[in-house]
């Protein structure tokens, strides 16, 4: 399985909670108050809600239905409210994907245990000298978005585009920008974004 | 799926206000029905325009498909002297029709879902209650069950803990007996009455049988609504839709009894439309 970019990190600031789509999977991607970042199966293994919904409480991902915690570290539940004494067995836990950023955006991948040889956790480079610019979803396929991006050249500065499909008719698109481009140019890819979106749309 | 056990119960598919405003076209178990007449005189009819059989009780329309139909079951508070009836419309949900009823039956999400009203932190926990399937007539029934509550019903003042009895007569029904607040002695009665549109779409017809002479109607179903509206914000978001009947599917807790018992009770009566029975 590939790495898939599913967002930026400064839309994932501590306490947030996302969902996401890696290779047609369910995801949720949240980050603690103390900065872990996770990425696990979009599913409560208690009764099959989204945890997309869910809220961060310290180190832990809640659900929303039934308040059920789930520990950064591992997704092993550490707490059901209904039964407060209760010590969970650890083989009550949420199903973890690989997760790592890196030069501001946020990367997951199925395959694998978070608990890899870090070589194996590096997300693809991105080139040196880019700054992300937006996360945004479109309602077309990679390749009518590549084709849209390419016959509408951008000219004030250097973009790079990166697709992470969600659907044959949904894709999430990451732009990054020179990381030199004054912030009217930035102003100007981010309207650039607009249109391509509304031409491949249409 | 087994649509021959389901075909075979009746099901709500109005009530008078949704009559009174015409002929409707509306969907039980997949197929279109055809809903018009009065509310004295409904006249239903399949795709095909065969008449099916109809009744009224709890203040709405019932239907069925089946050939050899079971007796619908009593809910016999609705004729105690003194109770006021309280039909509270229609909520659509887009889930399966079991996960709705399951959800009626839990007391757990109460604090998280229903937040300040029937529930809040730190009151969260679930005190031991009582499920038995009672053989006479093959119910689900959990009693003694206890909750504390911050506004537990639009009769009550402030913080009460209450307590509740749930009974399933019907695969797509559950009734709630729950403290009354202004007459300790007697219970509340509120049930759902859960119409099947498709195994993964229900029309949820919540009705009341309450002692609260009191409180206008407008604010009773507003009450109903925004619980059920609150409901559906997790019933829209659980995988898979279908209920899941293999118990290595989700893990329960004991506060789960009625849930588990529910679905123990679905999968021996092979009541599958809206399940999954399988494993996946």
């Amino acid at each position: 399985m590939t790495w898939r970019p599913v967002g930026l990190t400064r839309d994932v600031p501590a306490g947030r909670v996302m969902r996401a789509w890696v290779d047609g999977q369910d995801a949720v991607v949240w980050r603690s108050t103390r900065g872990v970042l996770s990425a696990w199966d979009n599913r409560c293994p208690h009764r099959g809600m989204a945890l997309s919904h869910g809220f961060v409480r310290g180190e832990d991902l809640a659900c929303l239905y039934h308040g059920w915690h789930y520990g950064a570290e591992g997704g092993v539940c550490s707490l059901i409210p209904s039964h407060p004494d209760l010590t969970p067995p650890d083989t009550i836990k949420t199903r973890a994907f690989q997760s790592a950023e890196s030069d501001g955006v946020i990367w997951v991948r199925l395959e694998g245990s978070p608990d890899l040889a870090p070589i194996d956790l590096a997300p693809p480079a991105i080139a040196p000298g880019l700054d992300p610019l937006r996360s945004f979803e479109i309602r077309a396929s990679e390749g009518d978005i590549a084709h849209g991006a390419a016959a509408k050249p951008f000219e004030p500065a250097i973009l790079s585009l990166l697709f992470n499909p969600i659907a044959h008719d949904r894709t999430l698109v990451t732009v990054l920008i020179d990381a030199q481009a004054t912030s009217d140019q930035r102003k100007l890819a981010s309207r650039w974004c607009e249109d391509v979106r509304r031409e491949v749309e249409a | 799926m087994s649509l021959a056990y389901a075909r075979n119960d009746w099901y709500v598919i109005a009530d008078r206000n949704s009559l009174e405003q015409g002929p409707r076209r509306t969907r039980l178990l997949g197929d279109e029905i055809h809903v018009s007449g009065s509310y004295a005189h409904p006249v239903i009819k399949d795709a095909s325009g065969r008449m099916l059989p109809t009744q009224i009780k709890f203040d709405h329309v019932w239907t069925t498909v089946g050939d050899r139909p079971r007796p619908l079951f009593d809910i016999p508070e609705g004729n105690e002297p003194g109770r006021r009836l309280v039909p509270c419309g229609m909520v659509r949900v887009k889930c399966s029709p079991l996960r709705a009823v399951e959800n009626f039956l839990d007391i757990a999400h109460f604090p998280f879902v229903h937040t300040d009203v029937l529930g809040a932190e730190p009151y969260t926990e679930v005190e031991p209650y009582k499920v038995e399937i009672r053989e006479q007539n093959d119910e689900v029934w959990a009693t003694k069950v206890k909750f504390f509550q911050p506004l537990a019903a639009k009769s009550a003042a402030g913080g009460i803990t209450t307590d509740y009895e749930y009974r399933v007569p019907a695969p797509t029904t559950a009734v709630l007996y729950k403290t009354c607040p202004p007459k300790p002695e007697a219970q509340d009665v509120i049930t759902i009455f859960v119409q099947p549109r498709s195994e993964t779409e229900c029309d949820v017809w919540p009705w009341m049988a309450l002692y609260d002479d009191d409180t206008p109607y407008a604010d009773l179903v507003q009450f109903q609504q925004m619980i059920f509206l609150q409901d559906r914000s997790i019933l829209e978001n659980q995988r898979p839709i279908k209920l899941p009947l293999d118990p290595r599917m989700e893990i329960p807790t004991r506060s789960d009894l009625t849930s588990v018992a529910y679905r123990r009770w679905l999968k021996k009566r092979g009541a599958f439309y809206g399940a999954l029975a399988e494993t996946l």
